[in-house]
């Protein structure tokens, strides 16, 4: 019943109702854009990194992976070490390096611009940071390229391709020609980054970094704890950083804190820009109905019926508002999200807005809070005014 | 000369860091005789460092530690990229950290000084040929690129920015409709008396561009007291001296303008809609 009269009175006054209703939806918007980007970096991020099962990072004492030029050296006796440590089920090491890709490979001033390309050096038989899509797994001598890459430079599986060492001068720069051996997806390449995979010795070679790896990743045994294994690690191989995968998110996260604040800060102004609107809208709805208050209550009608007709009209506003106000975020968050894709450093597939069906729960249960606040407040004074007076104040 | 570290930092730094001590102890082997740096300020005061500490280096994470002295701290540039990054930043003498580096002649970049009235592209681009595996880039270019982060959030904002303006304009239409709704009668009973439509408007439109700029000038004063709060939590949070928010004359003017136009746009909106009203209707009411 309250419904239907919480309506109808909406529908008496549209534009009002309409312009509400937009003011909710707008601010309803903005909030759940907020809760999606306060947690949005986090969970995508975490998702990344566990989608391929390597639940440990080991890195240069200090570092993160991706983090600085530092490298661990001797990494074949440390993956021996690493290999003996139980629970351990895999270790893949990675080489980052940056290396200048010249189509034609022949290195002669004919041949095309190079494109500088962020090179990874890999155990093939880990896909660890890529996942092949077409073609072979590398052998020695051969790369695997992205789509983007390949497109812009006219690469295509089987062709060859000369590769420098970058930071290598004149004709003492170390240079190797290399086969095309197939496309892949690479998970941790940022926009723009032209990521290519080859044998870690190989790129070991090209970049005159004998035995090094920026980090290495590990697989746990199915069922170990990846924390117990974590210690183990760290006590076995003393030199190098081990982190888990929730470990590196917490980094990440901390390091892009700014959006989380911002979230924080615009999500509660949000929020408040919602409350004021319809506790404005209902303070006026109140006290245009002063008389009909008093008049349901000379007759009979109890003030908490009142109060509750009223509160639902506000949670009705809250609700319809709401509703359109979710469609909408998730539309303006593909917009933030197209701005956000051009952040430099951070791996394509990392989200900035994340859609959960918590999140969107989680605000519109908020904004319900704040209309039945924003309505209870109004219609509560007025049920307190004296019904004679009311009912004197009134009369024509 | 002075050189940043790429080297990684032992960990243990501040722990070996040792008080001033008169002479240095005996060299190690593959360490720079008189290896000093210099130590950012914010993270020496962290770690309890002090110009003439000694503190271990290490080339990798394998190698053995040389001991450095600490010649001097210096101030790090205000630079946003490394806000957040708790790694320190270590000065050397170049052939020194060359040296414990085993990079001998090597480095990982070096500027060209250019004539001047010299094109700095076309330099860039004769030059670059000539260096296979190395980026010859201008001035211009390196600044484009290492501020692509703060172009990116610049839009961010600007996007976010649009979003609060039609929040508030919309905001400020809804209470506009609910001041002239308000006083419908009033304002039927002075069309019926014979004051002009034009005038009322006028006075309609008028209270509401009053309205939004007081509103708008409190909103200026909250962003204001909102700035300096930032700017002294975020100062002191990351100990630098980088304006984190910053309110300029343009910025109060546009957005004053900006208040009064919504305010005036959303007045004359609620305006049109009461002069279709029928006067003798609104004051039989």
């Amino acid at each position: 019943m309250f419904a239907r009269t919480s309506l109808r009175e909406l529908a008496h006054k549209p534009l009002r109702t309409a312009l509400a209703l937009t003011g909710v939806a707008v601010s309803t918007a903005m909030l759940v854009d907020m809760i999606m980007l306060g947690s949005g970096i986090e969970t995508s991020f975490a998702e990344l990194l566990g989608s391929r099962g390597y639940e440990l990072r080991v890195a240069p004492k200090g570092t993160l992976p991706f983090d600085t030029e530092a490298l661990i050296p001797s990494m074949s006796s440390l993956r021996d070490t690493l290999e003996t440590v139980p629970g351990v089920a895999g270790v893949a090491p990675v080489l980052a390096a940056a290396v200048d890709l010249r189509s034609g490979g022949d290195g002669s001033a004919e041949t095309p611009q190079p494109r500088r390309a962020f090179a990874m050096g890999i155990d093939p038989d880990e896909q660890g940071v890529y996942r092949l899509i077409d073609g072979a797994i590398p052998s020695s001598s051969e790369i695997l390229l992205d789509g983007p890459t390949a497109l812009a430079m006219s690469i295509a599986p089987g062709d060859t391709v000369g590769l420098y060492a970058a930071g290598g001068f004149g004709v003492t720069g170390r240079s190797i020609r290399a086969r095309v051996s197939g496309m892949a997806e690479f998970f941790y390449a940022a926009q723009g980054d032209s990521p290519i995979a080859m044998r870690i010795d190989d790129l070991q070679a090209l970049a005159g970094r004998p035995d090094q790896a920026s980090f290495a990743m590990l697989r746990v045994e199915e069922g170990a704890d990846p924390e117990a294994v974590m210690t183990a690690v760290s006590a076995s191989a003393r030199r190098v950083e081990v982190v888990t995968l929730s470990g590196i998110v917490s980094e990440a996260s901390e390091r892009l804190s700014y959006f989380r604040q911002l979230s924080l800060i615009l999500g509660s102004v949000s929020l408040l820009v919602a409350s004021l609107l319809i506790g404005t809208i209902m303070a006026v709805s109140v006290s245009e109905r002063l008389g009909t208050i008093a008049a349901l209550r000379a007759i009979g009608i109890s003030r908490n019926r009142i109060v509750s007709g009223l509160t639902a009209e506000s949670l009705l506003l809250c609700a319809l508002g709401g509703a359109l106000g979710l469609a909408l975020g998730i539309v303006v968050s593909g917009y933030l999200e197209s701005i956000l894709s051009d952040f430099p450093g951070l791996p394509e597939a990392v989200r900035f807005f994340v859609l959960r069906p918590r999140s969107l729960g989680g605000a519109y249960v908020l904004l319900m809070l704040v209309g039945a606040a924003a309505g209870f407040v109004p219609a509560w004074r007025a049920t307190q005014l004296e019904v004679v007076s009311l009912l004197h104040a009134e009369e024509p | 000369m002075w050189l940043a570290a790429v080297v990684v930092v032992a960990s243990a730094v501040s722990a070996s860091s040792a008080r001033a001590q008169a002479r240095f102890a005996p060299v190690a082997p593959g360490c720079p005789p008189d290896l000093e740096v210099l130590v950012e300020r914010p993270w020496a005061e962290n770690a309890g460092l002090v110009t003439g500490d000694e503190v271990a280096l290490r080339a990798t994470a394998d190698s053995g530690a040389c001991t450095a002295r600490v010649a001097g701290l210096f101030e790090p540039p205000p630079d946003p990229s490394r806000l957040t990054v708790e790694r320190p930043r270590v000065l050397f003498h170049l052939p020194q950290l060359a040296e414990l580096s085993g990079r001998a002649n090597e480095v990982d970049q070096f500027t060209i000084g250019l004539t001047p009235g010299v094109d700095a592209s076309r330099v860039a681009a004769r030059l670059e040929p000539l260096l296979p595996g190395a980026q010859v880039l201008t001035t211009a270019h390196v600044a484009n690129r290492t501020s692509t982060t703060f172009l990116v959030v610049s839009r961010f904002h600007r996007a976010i920015g649009l979003i609060t303006l039609v929040a508030g304009g919309v905001f400020l239409a809804c209470i506009m409709v609910l001041k002239v709704q308000e006083r419908r009668a009033p304002i039927a009973a002075a069309r019926l008396v014979g004051i002009g439509r034009g005038l009322l408007m006028g006075w309609t439109v008028a209270e509401a561009a009053i309205l939004s700029a007081l509103g708008g000038l409190i909103g200026l004063g909250l962003g204001l007291v909102a700035s300096r709060i930032i700017n002294a939590v975020y100062q002191r949070v990351y100990d630098t001296t980088l304006i984190f928010s910053r309110v300029t004359g343009e910025m109060v003017l546009q957005a004053l303008a900006l208040a009064i136009v919504l305010g005036m746009g959303a007045g004359l909106y609620a305006g049109r809609r009461l002069f279709a009203l029928d006067a003798l209707e609104e004051v039989g009411r």
